[in-house]
């Protein structure tokens, strides 16, 4: 199995994407750590899976260190950190509130830069063993182009790309790979609550009838799946992506490949 | 642009009509080209040449006209371009030749010609690509293709003849152009569909012409004198902003 006996951390370990890249590793044979702020997650139940559950919020640097003194005394290394863990607040810089704008800040990219930065000891130490360790941060096509009345998630998400880039760049020569994913639509419950939060269903549309509209501006005509995101986190954890670093992976079904597409 | 000679290809129309009116504004002496006769309305002062710049002898007598009449070319900008709106699976071999010819060999022929001078003693190339060499136009294959092809000759240019040359291109998006009404006149609901498209557009309205000719007088300019290598997006902030339907959320 390709992450036989890998140690492996996932932020947002509960949520949508969160659960199917720990379900996905657990079957490629790795150890795997669920960190989120609650056993449930985003979702309100949670069976036991084979995932060791860490409760942090990556925010809290004392939280971020404990996990990883946890884990290292567990296995005395880490060789996969996702940084999945994020919150999308639905706003305009103007109606965006100051403490919206730093909570955005302090998931999306704080809690990246602190879980990846106490995690580097564990991960020199896996990159040490032999094989390349692997950081997979989690962007966004929203880091590229805008969804309107998204501006801090907008925000957030070009950060991250740019810090990816950055840790790459560093930490490349230490043995130790970062790349991000950059999702566009995908079925989570970040996306239900953005179809059924405020302004949703505008011009009198139902729910179903703004998924469909939502699928139809994909070239494939659906919008993605979590398991779509683990396959792309699993190739970059695996070594066969052994020359894969410092890169932006969006993976979107097409969406961000086309003009606009206008109704003539 | 004073003491300054430029050729524009496709000069007859639309964007291209455009840039020869601003530059020749600016103070430029400049030279034009297409493939059919001198059209009506283009201003005295503009050199028109009848040329095919998918042909290398044309591109050759499109210099020295231009040598002829003001002596050395310092601006080129390469404007001429066709497309064809099939897909891959559609597009015939002819399909092909035309687009390829026009769009990419044309620009390399151009370039070929120019850079004979330029290389030597100095010049600028600002190519006209297109939003659609970034992201893809439906059932515009190739044309899509081949402004992604100018958008990468352009950093070559930059590279392989800067500090002498300096070569940029502008990725125009929807410019109001006769074929952009055209467009509008065969949608189902004219109104309707000229709504939609400008309420894709964070500027509020398509572009113009003038919109591209201002960028090329500003990269002709020396103003963007440490400007190289660069490909510049005009579309009013179309391809900023996800390609979702307006007013969904």
């Amino acid at each position: 199995m390709p992450l036989e006996n890998k140690i492996a951390l996932i932020t947002g370990g509960r949520g949508g994407i969160g659960r199917a890249i720990c379900a996905r590793f657990l079957r490629e044979g790795a150890i795997v750590y669920a960190a989120d702020l609650s056993e449930g997650g985003s979702l309100a139940a949670h069976d036991d899976d084979g995932t060791v559950f860490v409760r942090m919020n990556v925010a809290e640097e004392a939280e971020v260190k404990a996990a990883m003194a946890g884990i290292g005394s567990d296995h005395g290394q880490l060789d996969i950190l996702v940084n999945a863990a994020g919150i999308e607040i639905e706003k305009t810089i103007e109606d965006t509130s100051l403490e919206e704008w730093n909570r955005s800040f302090a998931v999306n990219v704080t809690g990246t830069f602190l879980t990846s930065k106490h995690a580097l000891p564990l991960m020199r130490k896996a990159a040490g063993s032999g094989t390349s360790a692997s950081i997979i941060n989690f962007g966004s096509y929203d880091g590229f182009i805008a969804d309107p009345g998204l501006a801090a998630y907008c925000a957030t998400k070009g950060a991250v790309h740019a810090l990816t880039r950055a840790m790459a760049c560093d930490h490349g020569p230490e043995g130790i790979r970062v790349n991000a994913i950059c999702p566009g639509y995908i079925d989570t419950p970040m996306l239900q609550s953005f179809f059924t939060g405020d302004g949703s269903g505008a011009g009198g549309k139902t729910i179903d009838q703004l998924q469909q509209a939502v699928r139809d501006v994909h070239p494939v005509r659906s919008y993605g799946t979590p398991e779509d995101i683990a396959n792309l986190v699993n190739w970059l954890a695996s070594d066969e992506a052994r020359y894969a670093s410092g890169q932006l992976w969006v993976l979107d079904g097409g969406l961000s490949a086309q003009v606009q597409q206008m109704r003539l | 642009m004073q003491n300054h000679t430029a050729i524009v290809t496709g000069g007859s129309r639309g964007i291209g009509r455009a840039i020869v009116d601003r530059l020749l504004a600016d103070g430029a002496n400049v030279v034009t080209c297409g493939r059919g006769p001198r059209p009506g309305g283009l201003p005295q002062a503009a050199v028109w040449v009848q040329a095919d710049v998918s042909r290398s002898a044309d591109a050759a007598t499109l210099i020295s006209t231009a040598n002829t009449a003001f002596g050395r070319v310092t601006l080129l900008v390469n404007n001429a371009g066709v497309q064809v709106e099939k897909t891959v699976a559609d597009s015939d071999d002819a399909d092909w030749d035309l687009v390829m010819n026009v769009n990419c060999r044309g620009v390399f022929n151009m370039c070929r010609a120019a850079l004979a001078d330029m290389a030597r003693h100095g010049g600028n190339i600002v190519n006209i690509g297109s939003i659609s060499g970034m992201v893809s136009d439906p059932s515009m294959a190739l044309y899509n293709a081949s402004k992604a092809w100018v958008h990468g000759l352009t950093r070559s240019i930059a590279v392989d003849h800067g500090p002498l040359v300096r070569c940029n291109a502008i990725r125009p998006g929807w410019i109001m152009t006769e074929m952009a009404e055209d467009a509008f006149a065969l949608a189902g609901d004219p109104e309707k569909a000229r709504a939609d498209a400008l309420a894709r557009h964070p500027a509020g309205r398509l572009g113009t012409p003038a919109d591209i000719a201002n960028l090329v007088a500003w990269l002709a300019s020396d103003q963007s004198e440490y400007v190289t290598g660069e490909c510049f997006t005009v579309d009013g902030g179309m391809t900023a902003a996800s390609p979702l339907n307006p007013g969904l959320f």
